[in-house]
């Protein structure tokens, strides 16, 4: 019988072992696929820009699509000043999506070999969302020395509350990178069990009823079917979700105070 | 005629004109299939959820650190997760304005 256990899809293995001072540096499953997600992006982006035609054929139309609908969330919602954090933002949102992407691959890279979604380990996702938090913290700083601190001032409060509201405020900002690290994180996990248990459903209805099992199999079948259809888009949504975050948060580093 | 004369000063113009209505009027037609498709009540759930969360967890945490360093247990937790709740509060808030202002982030 196969391994229903729908939460194996996240262990992670050492594949090549490796100690330094200490510390277990080893590269595993999950590094495996980091370094898959940054290949498949250069890859991919190199072949599709690999013949610059001014009327592009389908594949850069792609890639000129994702650099146009980037640029265009920055500009909306930071204001044309944000875009020098163009290379940032795109950078993450092409790793997060090509990351959930190919954790969507139910064998991969071959048979007998489980895929790995990289974003479904919190560890992945707060390390992203603190390099948000810090770049805005240090860009906002640099540029705006102590008017950054505006930002946790809101104009028109009455200075016998302020006390509390600049409290309330500070609290709120550091809570910045744990709900957009959670998001993505819970997304992905909760996405990839639901999917794991309804498959793991047919598995077991077929090792304890027989034929007449795999026939009744159908029903939780076709909720697999639809759940990966759904899940494609979650993958797509969560990467623009992350994305369309950081430009909110990139928007307070540029002009604080609002 | 007043109008045909002045097309005539400069064809290219009222050409380029009628091109950029027409072109304006179909964007408009094919831009709310766009928007629709990035909200999902999953996501949206997940977002506020997140955001509530993290407030009363900063909160909590900061009041729990207050009470090690000045050993004042455990008013430091209870002020700070109370600070916490208006912290997650107010992140939602603004969660739900950039939400319904069309920005998104669902």
């Amino acid at each position: 019988m196969a391994d229903t256990n729908p939460i194996k899809q996240f262990e992670i293995h050492e594949l090549v072992p490796f100690e330094a001072f200490g510390l277990n540096l080893a590269f595993t499953n999950s590094s495996l696929f980091m370094l898959l997600t940054a290949a498949v992006t250069i890859v991919l982006f190199t072949l599709a820009m690999s013949s610059r035609a001014l009327v592009p054929n389908r594949a850069q139309s792609v890639a000129e699509i994702i650099y146009g609908f980037v640029a265009d969330m920055l500009r909306s919602t930071a204001g044309a000043d944000a875009l020098r954090f163009f290379p940032f933002v795109f950078t993450l949102f092409i790793f997060i999506l090509v990351a959930n992407m190919l954790g969507m691959f139910p064998y991969f890279p071959g048979p007998g070999l489980h895929s790995f979604t990289i974003t479904s380990h919190l560890i992945v996702t707060v390390a992203l969302a603190m390099l948000v938090w810090l770049t805005v913290i240090i860009y906002g700083v640099f540029k705006n020395g102590p008017k950054f601190l505006k930002l946790f001032v809101p104009s028109g409060v009455p200075a016998y509350i302020l006390p509390f509201v600049s409290l309330i405020e500070v609290i709120s900002f550091i809570s910045r990178p744990i709900s957009h690290s959670v998001r993505l994180f819970a997304n992905m996990l909760a996405g990839h069990i639901l999917l794991k248990v309804f498959a793991g459903f047919i598995v077991m209805l077929g090792a304890g009823l027989g034929v007449g099992g795999y026939v009744i199999g159908i029903a939780p079948f076709a909720m697999t079917l639809g759940l990966t259809a759904l899940e494609f888009l979650v993958a797509f949504l969560q990467a623009y979700v992350f994305a369309i975050l950081t430009c909110i948060y990139l928007s307070d580093a540029l002009h604080p105070g609002h | 005629m007043s109008r045909d004369k002045e097309s005539q000063r400069d064809p290219s113009k009222a050409d380029l004109d009628d091109l950029q209505q027409r072109i304006d009027a179909r964007r408009e037609k094919y831009k709310p299939a766009a928007d629709n498709a990035h909200n999902s009540a999953w996501s949206l759930g997940m977002r506020y959820g997140s955001e509530f969360f993290g407030g009363v967890l900063v909160g909590g945490a900061l009041g729990f650190g207050l009470d090690y360093i000045a050993g004042i247990s455990p008013w430091g937790l209870i002020v700070g997760t109370m600070f916490g709740f208006a912290a997650g509060t107010l992140n939602v808030v603004r969660a739900a304005k950039e939400i319904s202002s069309g920005s998104n982030g669902g």
